[in-house]
């Protein structure tokens, strides 16, 4: 059953296209909620454990106003593998894969709404939407915990709000993020300072690898910090328009890029694109890189043959639980390597290759 | 030629690095360099946890630290429904259980004054809430009328409020709220 959530690595939301998707990739809300009379899971016995997993089931599937079906998949019953892969599509946290005993998680039909139980809170509701629809996936988020609501008895107060284990989400419990590529803010050297006027407006920026700051293929998360004493609308409007500077500096500086060094820039893009259609061996450090540099030349439409989705999945199926998955056998990471050249090749020559052949065949 | 790190292998790996303009060549062994590979230096440093940053943030600054008596009774404080004190609060950084915050409440505003907007909630309240205190409110009203006619002797009423007040007790109780 869980097999139809790993084949595609990144699901069909994830198609569609707006005026941000040059840069920005996806938008995420997340909702910690707890339930009253229990012990947060860092303290809770294995039959509280069991009492909330059983109360939010029900509750899900119990309801009749929910717009989807859920699929509930229990931590214990998948496989490293399988788990590995939820995490590397964003569907379940690091933090939850580990959760062996107690963890379990509810994902709608679509992947765009996974209901993560008892990982560090009681319930994370998370909502994921393409590009930049900070509103959409709130609201979405917002209309799940207002059915819930009705049936679970959550842990709040009139002063600090919605009460979760770690005070660094209490309040709102509203975790909202925007994943960003950000090549050209980069490589002009500016990300750090950008990191800095972040925090100092109590925001975070991170790699797309989570804790780490080292980013990979040059993709950030910009996450709000602050959680209590500003209502959901205020942190949403706050991170709307630190994301939209962000949006407007990258496309600053990729238009002094191109002004500048286009032909510099042009040759670095098919570079990386030459390393990805015909390396044997690629790192995933490589492979993010030249997926990166790939990916902005299709923004500044110097590549046109390939379509920017095709390089999100190539982004998220190159880790290495999707490649194992991919050749269906665990590989040491050396072999890694090859298998993911390979399906890189693969997934990017397949489409000029076909067009190719149709015009023979003419 | 020996590796430059471990100084003990034969160097086999050419590490070139360009620093300030400069070219700079390392020679390391393979064990050594691997670990150099900015990929897996990423998974094997184990990276301060948010817990050990936070309980540096909870916690009094280091020229606070030596408290006086008063202050390590409070730390001793204990939630009576999951067994935390505020010490362990200070080390693990996250609380045991709902209840922690009622326990612990006089200390939290100044905290939340250092890493939140403020300390007082002022977004969304789930509508049961609502419902709740609603309850709460007519509880206490229908208290108060109990007494007027408890003193004007009109026990008949005062029975009929008492009933009607329990009535709404066992309700909040489905809630799932505390009574008190």
């Amino acid at each position: 059953m869980i097999d139809s959530f790993l084949t595609r690595a990144t699901p069909t939301w994830m198609n569609r296209e707006d005026d941000y998707s040059d840069i920005v990739i996806s938008t995420r809300i997340r909702l910690a909620r707890n339930l009253d009379g229990y012990r947060f899971p860092l303290a809770f016995s294995e039959n509280e454990a069991l009492q909330i997993e059983q109360a939010v089931t029900h509750a899900i599937k119990d309801s009749t106003q929910l717009s989807q079906n859920y699929a509930y998949f229990a931590i214990k019953d998948l496989s490293p593998l399988q788990r590995q892969i939820l995490v590397e599509k964003h569907l379940i946290s690091p933090q939850l894969a580990k959760k062996e005993q107690v963890g379990s998680m509810l994902l709608s039909e679509d992947e765009a709404v996974s209901i993560m139980v008892n990982e560090e809170d009681h319930l994370r509701i998370q909502c994921m939407t393409a590009s930049f629809q900070l509103q959409q996936a709130y609201e979405q988020a917002d209309a799940i915990d207002r059915i819930l609501e009705k049936t679970l008895p959550y842990a709040f107060r009139g002063t600090f709000g919605y009460l979760t284990s770690c005070p660094t989400n209490i309040g709102t419990g509203l975790r909202a993020s925007v994943m960003m590529h950000l090549p050209a803010l980069t490589l002009t050297g500016q990300m750090n300072q950008i990191i800095n006027a972040m925090t100092r407006l109590g925001m975070t920026v991170r790699g797309i690898y989570g804790e780490g700051s080292e980013s990979l293929a040059n993709m950030y998360q910009v996450s709000n910090q602050i959680t209590l004493g500003k209502a959901e609308d205020d942190i949403l409007a706050d991170i709307q328009s630190v994301a939209e500077k962000i949006i407007q500096k990258e496309r600053q500086a990729r238009e002094r890029l191109l002004e500048k060094a286009e032909f510099a820039l042009e040759d670095r893009v098919y570079r990386a694109l030459g390393t990805l259609t015909h390396a044997r061996i690629l790192t995933s450090e490589e492979a993010a890189t030249c997926l990166s540099n790939v990916r902005l030349g299709i923004d500044l439409k110097l590549i046109d043959n390939i379509p920017a989705t095709t390089i999100n999945e190539c982004i998220v199926s190159m880790q290495p639980g999707f490649l194992q998955h991919y050749v269906n056998e665990i590989l040491p990471p050396a072999e890694r390597d090859r298998i993911r050249a390979t399906m890189l090749r693969e997934v990017l020559m397949n489409k000029p290759m076909i067009d190719e052949k149709g015009a023979d065949a003419i | 030629m020996i590796c430059e790190h471990c100084k003990q292998r034969n160097a086999t790996v050419t590490v070139t690095q360009v620093q300030n303009g400069q070219k700079v060549e390392h020679h390391y062994c393979d064990v050594c360099a691997s670990q150099f590979h900015p990929f897996h230096a990423e998974f094997k440093q184990e990276p301060i946890s948010i817990q050990q940053l936070l309980s540096n943030w909870f916690g009094s600054p280091s020229w606070q630290q030596k408290m006086d008596e008063k202050q390590q009774v409070q730390t001793q404080q204990t939630c009576p429904q999951c067994g935390f004190t505020y010490k362990r609060f200070l080390k693990e950084g996250k609380f045991g259980c709902p209840s922690c915050y009622d326990t612990f409440s006089e200390h939290l505003p100044k905290l939340f004054n250092r890493i939140q907007a403020s300390p007082q909630h002022s977004g969304k309240i789930p509508s049961t809430y609502n419902n709740r205190f609603a309850i709460k409110k007519q509880i206490e009203s229908i208290r108060k009328r109990m007494q007027v006619a408890v003193e004007d002797e009109q026990f008949e009423e005062a029975a009929k409020l008492r009933d009607e007040a329990r009535e709404l007790e066992q309700q909040l109780q489905l809630e799932g709220g505390d009574v008190s």
